[in-house]
């Protein structure tokens, strides 16, 4: 009994050693992470297309504080808009310009056009201060998506839709100004740079998305 | 009778620094850190472009740094781990057309890109998969600039004006269609190599270089849309190497893959 117990320890310390050396191999000191690995299985990741935004893996919490994943957007064309509820320069403009868009788009392609907003502010843009920005603005629950993430996530999310940003000292963020329309698949098709400019082509694009 | 406590004292001196030595020994064990990382201690970052509401100094936190360019057998590795950033595979929205293009396939680099050069032509996104996989990370703006500002022989290589004129130099030279090794220069203050001189490098934050008069920037005035009025607001306007890295930086775009663009780790403590 004593010697298996004991032989049980030598191996269990034999392969956490070769485990050790392997790591070490790999120039490193913590276990490699398995994300990459994971993101492989077939199945798990519906198939999007080659330019869909929806293939990122990030994890997004909404103002009612459900987790979901971009790709949860497909299906409908999204107006995208990169925000931070505390702005007080671009983004009222930026917001009232989704608003016009919203606006001149009839009530039944309003409904099939989904609106997504997502904060660079991963500090004081909580699921609690995007809730408040909602009433503030008087977002419709419906179709109106408000979202916060993890600095990395919101990083990539800007580097995908060609936004640049720059937390200040302040608390505010320089950042450029920029509407972006994805159809269904996720897919950038338009994107409107800006502020407070003429919305027509941008409100043209959606509605030939929705008629087709 | 009075020397058997000098003794004593003198045994106990010597266990105490034998202790001292020993405890040395550990902490720089420990400050060794991981394999082909260098630490880099608590500094400050000077930031070419101030707008009214920004820090003159950005601190930077202690962090380690991978001492060279990720390199093509590095890259290997790693496409052999993840097949989905195989050149074959990758998503287009990741990487452009040009992703791994001086490779002859999907895991076979070819002549064009040895083993020890660094691995170039990949995406930020590309990087970014790298570092994770690495357990790592891409280094900040701030962390990237501060590191690469010691010289070979002092920490404020920025204030040296050989240094600088050096940093031009390779600036103006053509790259080779070839990439030398990695690791072939003088290691700067910090224990790193190739910041400069080999290759330009990807960093986590490449997409925060806003010009002054870019729209909804703060503190836009007028008079910084005029030509060559971008420099009025900088920290140094003779820092002609921080303006050119400034600008490459501002040009990217995160699927872009250029021969000349790689990228290197970091690590927090």
């Amino acid at each position: 009994m004593k010697k298996t117990k004991l032989s049980f320890a030598l191996a269990t310390a034999l392969l956490m050693t070769a485990r050790l050396s392997q790591a070490s191999e790999l120039g490193t000191n913590t276990p490699v992470r398995s994300c990459c690995a994971a993101m492989e299985t077939p199945g798990s990741v519906p198939a999007y297309t080659d330019k869909s935004l929806y293939q990122v893996e990030s994890t997004w919490t909404t103002d009612t504080g459900k987790a979901m994943k971009l790709g949860s957007l497909a299906g409908k064309p999204q107006v995208i808009l990169m925000f931070f509820s505390k702005c007080t320069s671009a983004c009222p403009i930026l917001m009232n310009d989704l608003k016009r868009i919203s606006a001149a788009l009839t009530p039944q392609e309003r409904t099939q056009v989904g609106f997504t907003m997502v904060s660079f502010d991963t500090d004081h843009d909580t699921p609690l201060a995007l809730a408040e920005y909602r009433q503030t603005w008087d977002l419709p629950v419906r179709n109106w998506t408000l979202l916060s993430g993890r600095q990395d996530d919101v990083l990539e999310l800007a580097a995908l839709l060609g936004v640049k940003y720059k937390a200040a000292a302040d608390g505010q963020f320089a950042h450029s100004n920029a509407i972006t329309v994805l159809n269904a698949k996720g897919e950038i098709v338009h994107q409107q740079v800006g502020l407070n400019e003429d919305i027509s082509e941008t409100v043209q694009t959606l509605i030939k998305l929705v008629k087709n | 009778m009075q020397e058997k406590p000098n003794l004593h004292c003198r045994a106990a001196r010597l266990r105490s620094c034998w202790w001292i030595a020993g405890c040395l020994m550990l902490a720089l064990a420990a400050k060794a850190g991981p394999a082909n990382m260098v630490l880099i201690p608590n500094g400050l970052y000077h930031p070419l472009f101030l707008s009214a509401n920004d820090l003159k100094e950005v601190p930077v936190k202690s962090f380690y740094l991978d001492a060279f360019p990720v390199t093509v057998k590095d890259f290997l590795e790693f496409l052999r781990a993840n097949p989905r950033w195989q050149r074959s595979r990758v998503k287009r929205i990741f990487a452009d057309e040009s992703y791994l293009n001086n490779w002859a396939g999907d895991l076979d680099p070819g002549t064009n890109a040895p083993a020890s050069s660094p691995v170039t032509y990949v995406s930020w996104f590309a990087a970014k998969a790298y570092a994770e996989w690495k357990g790592k990370r891409l280094p900040t703006v701030a962390e990237w600039e501060y590191a690469a500002s010691a010289s070979a022989t002092r920490p404020d290589g920025e204030s040296d004006p050989r240094f600088k004129a050096e940093i031009l130099q390779w600036y103006s030279t053509p790259t080779p269609l070839v990439l030398p090794a990695v690791g072939a220069d003088t290691a700067n203050f910090f224990g790193a190599h190739n910041l400069h001189g080999l290759v330009w490098e990807w960093v986590a934050d490449f997409n925060s270089a806003l010009i002054a008069g870019d729209p909804g920037s703060n503190g836009v005035s007028e008079r910084r849309f005029f030509c060559g009025a971008g420099s009025q607001g900088a920290r140094e306007v003779d820092d002609y190497p921080a303006f050119m890295r400034y600008a490459f930086r501002s040009s990217l775009k995160a699927d872009y893959c250029v021969h000349n663009l790689g990228f290197r780790c970091a690590r927090d403590l």
